[in-house]
């Protein structure tokens, strides 16, 4: 086992998840309660990490963050080193193809807030904090905890952008997922085997936890 | 001495995938003896000349081509212009459910693909990879390259090739031969040395890069040292003159 | 600040807009009393009473409070929906389906953290006959008791308004029979202007102190509603109210306790309405009841409906259809004399069983001139 590239893993995903869980909050309650001209547009643009091989993916992020990119030479002045092959060049990349699974889910819990519930609570009298926090979190919580349960599994699972974004840099870059990858062309089975084994049983606990949650918004559907 | 290292994390040194097995064993003794840490990454050396050009943060390039080197000295990315570090070899790898003959000379491969055993080839690609390159060289001087192209299974580098030869995944295929010395490789797979007069030398070079810190300016030192000489000969490598 | 004034109690509102919903409404409502929004779907009572809560603006609008301005568009001044101090119970509720009853009405309270918040919610859940049931949750809930908890929260927020968007369409008959009876009850105590938006002339005759039709965003009348519905201004509220017998008739004079009307071959007596000019040409409008069989002799003087007014105006109907509903029968008959113009008429079964009319058969019938309106010719069509 891997300890750097798992630690490096878990550091990857819970920045991102520091990132996203607020963004995707913040978005997704935009893109269920407001219309605006161009919305499918952007919910498009947002659902394109879902679809895109991650190698396109990874070749946009190459020429937005490389060396000869605006991007690129700021950071560099700024961090002294490049952006890409970084752990901070990484983030950028696991922040982007993880729009759609922090978004989608918190998305679809706040549309399924019944308009007239949010107008009840203004009618009641609760202040827009009140209401975010008493009701709309807390009815829209499942989706929450979805989008982070797979947030978190998917970016210990991502493989090719981070490659081509991050090369594999022992300590810097090289996540469970790369070290696995690392470890099969050393002939070393029992290492990979074991990594696999822990990113598998990761996974499932997430699927899992994110279908428990699934139900339960269904249930609360159902009763309305 | 064994001491703990000082600094957090020792420098990223990027190493063309034949020294697999050899480079480890050396910065354990580099380690052991210093109580320096280097940290290693494998690959193919176009791969790495690549990165090292969008500003990848090694500090110790160990290519198994010199002209990568070269290329990267050109372009003032580079201390100085490197070292040879050692010379290396082909090898013919064979898995032993496959029911290929190996020899030197390739003639037990020649008759097999006559005989339509070989589905599949493994080589290092050669767009990237050095040993790939050479592989290619050498099967279009044996007459072998245009019955095998269209079989060909490319390994990302010179490990991930043997990786796939000896996996059974593939039925034979030509890597480095410092591979074929690793211990712990199925006892029962077949590798054989191949002569060096078919294909350009593969003339291994090292270099430190722009961003070298102490500790791998000493690991480079080291590693020309008559230690490190040792292991890399015991690993099949052909060592240059002393310097 | 100077004291209010009595016009200045009570709500009044002013709303103007063209897209998307259009709106052309005025209309006041004073403390305690229950004032109906009534109109068919698409009439824009849910957007008025949205733009009462604060829960839309209109392009252009006016709405006051107790002499406290909510809404003045032309001084670009919304306040906001919670400052405004409204209860409302929405079409299907909209508790909060994660909170218990309890804590659906706390939430409410202008100071839901005092201590004896927990008692006065359980006490106003109470009030509405739900003791008992204050830790389910909606889900848990009878469709009546729901609306139940939704009034209790409505008025836990001690409303200076109380506005009911539909309360009673989503619950069956029976309970809404029994909700019909308990809003009756708890409206004696209410202090404040209460809106109830409804589709059923029914319901707005047995709740509401007066009533206000909306067609297409526009109020076409205002006024109680048993008034609406048999003094209608105009013939759009004619037909909204469910008027179906529309006269075409000339104002021939009016004489000293009664107005003579020419309705085709015929003279009608109608009830005295001086303010129509002689000569006029324009709608009378009768509803169903005033159209009635005329009985022999001796049965007329036993009828209770047969009051000595002497305005009976005996017609002569052939029948034209005859629809059977349940324990009544509308007919439709067509009366020669006014150049063939309908009438429609309902009987109870019983009645209709005695007389067998057949297609084409001729009945006789009077029409109660007490009840004949003449419907206003500037507001014609």
């Amino acid at each position: 086992m891997d300890w750097n590239a798992l630690k490096l893993s878990l550091l990857l995903a819970a920045a991102t998840l520091g990132v996203l869980l607020p963004l995707g909050v913040w978005l997704g309650r935009l893109l269920a309660w407001r219309r605006f001209p161009g919305k499918v547009l952007v919910e498009a643009a947002l659902a394109l990490p879902l679809v895109l091989p991650p190698t396109v993916l990874g070749f946009y992020l190459l020429v937005a963050m490389g060396g000869d990119s605006q991007l690129g030479q700021w950071y560099q002045a700024l961090a002294g080193r490049q952006l890409v092959f970084s752990f901070d060049g990484l983030l950028i990349a696991s922040l982007i193809f993880n729009l759609p699974f922090a978004i989608q889910p918190m998305q679809r819990a706040f549309e399924a807030i019944p308009i007239e519930v949010r107008e009840a609570a203004r009618c009641c009298g609760m202040s827009a904090w009140r209401r975010l926090w008493r009701i709309e979190l807390a009815l829209a919580w499942p989706g929450i905890l979805s989008a982070a349960v797979l947030t978190f599994a998917h970016t210990l699972g991502e493989f090719g952008v981070v490659l081509m974004v991050g090369g594999s840099i022992p300590g810097e870059t090289r996540t469970l997922a790369i070290s696995i990858y690392d470890r099969v062309q050393a002939f070393d089975t029992a290492g990979a085997a074991t990594m696999s084994a822990a990113l598998l049983a990761i996974s499932l606990a997430a699927i899992a936890i994110s279908y428990l949650a699934l139900n339960r918004v269904l249930r609360h559907a159902r009763h309305d | 001495m064994g001491m703990k290292p000082v600094q957090a994390r020792g420098p990223v040194v990027a190493a063309a995938a034949d020294l697999q097995f050899a480079l480890p064993e050396l910065a354990a003794a580099f380690q052991q003896e210093t109580g320096h840490e280097v940290r290693l990454a494998f690959g193919s050396s176009g791969n790495f000349a690549r990165q090292i050009e969008q500003g990848a943060p090694f500090e110790l390039f160990l290519s198994a081509d010199q002209a990568l080197v070269e290329r990267l000295a050109r372009a003032e990315l580079t201390v100085d212009d490197g070292q040879l570090y050692g010379e290396g070899r082909l090898a013919l790898f064979v898995a032993a459910s496959s029911g290929i003959a190996v020899d030197s000379d390739l003639s037990g491969l020649a008759a097999a693909v006559k005989a339509g055993q070989v589905r599949r080839f493994a080589i290092p690609n050669p767009a990237h990879a050095p040993y790939g390159q050479r592989a290619e060289e050498l099967l279009r001087a044996k007459g072998l390259w245009e019955a095998l192209e269209p079989r060909l299974v490319l390994g990302e580098n010179a490990a991930q090739a043997a990786q796939f030869a000896l996996s059974g995944s593939v039925d034979a295929g030509i890597s480095a031969w410092s591979l074929a010395r690793a211990p712990g490789l199925t006892p029962e797979a077949k590798v054989v040395l191949l002569p060096a007069d078919d294909h350009a030398p593969l003339r291994q070079r090292m270099v430190l890069l722009k961003s070298a810190g102490p500790v791998a300016r000493r690991f480079h030192d080291w590693l020309l040292g008559s230690e490190s000489r040792a292991v890399l000969a015991r690993y099949g490598f052909d060592l240059p003159a002393q310097p | 600040m100077h004291a209010m004034t009595e016009h200045e109690a009570g709500l009044r509102v002013s709303l103007h807009q063209a897209a998307p919903i259009p709106l052309a409404v005025e209309l006041t409502c004073g403390p305690g009393e229950v004032l109906a929004l009534v109109g068919p779907s698409g009439s824009g009572k849910s957007t008025v009473l949205r733009c009462i809560a604060g829960l839309h603006t209109p392009a252009e609008g006016r709405i006051t409070c107790n002499g406290e301005t909510w809404l003045d568009t032309r001084a670009r001044h919304a306040k906001p929906t919670a400052a405004r101090r409204i209860g409302m119970v929405f079409q299907n509720y909209a508790l909060f389906p994660h909170l218990s009853a309890l804590d659906n009405v706390r939430e409410a309270l202008p100071d839901r953290c005092a201590s004896d918040a927990r008692e006065r919610a359980t006490r106003l859940l109470a009030k509405v006959n739900l003791q008992g049931l204050e830790h389910r949750r909606s889900h848990q809930l009878s469709g009546g008791q729901q609306q139940r908890v939704a009034v209790a929260r409505a008025l836990a927020r001690e409303p200076r308004v109380l506005l009911l968007d539909e309360p009673f369409s989503a619950v069956d008959r029976a309970t809404r029979e029994k909700l019909y009876g308990e809003l009756a009850e708890l409206r004696r105590e209410l202090a404040m202007p209460v809106i109830l938006v409804t589709h059923d002339l029914e319901e707005a005759v047995m709740l509401a102190d007066r009533m206000t039709l909306l067609s297409q965003g526009s109020s076409l009348q205002t006024g109680p509603p048993l008034t609406l519905m048999r003094e209608p201004d105009s013939l759009d509220v004619a037909r909204l109210v469910g008027l179906r017998n529309l006269l075409e008739v000339q104002v021939e004079a009016h004489e000293a306790d009664y107005t003579r009307l020419r309705w085709g071959a015929l003279a009608l007596r109608v009830k005295r309405q001086a303010d129509a000019p002689t000569g006029a040409v324009t709608t009378a409008c009768l509803p169903a009841e005033g159209v009635l069989l005329l009985a022999a002799r001796a049965e007329r003087e036993a009828d209770e409906t047969h009051l000595p007014d002497g305005f009976d105006n005996p017609v002569s109907g052939i029948v034209r259809r005859y629809l059977s509903l349940g324990d009544r029968v509308r007919m439709t008959l067509e009366v020669p004399d006014a150049a063939g113009a309908l009438l429609s008429m309902t009987l109870p079964r019983h009645l209709a069983d005695r007389l067998s009319p057949t297609e084409g058969s001729a009945i006789a019938l009077r029409l109660r001139g007490a009840v004949i309106h003449l419907i206003p010719t500037t507001r014609k069509g």
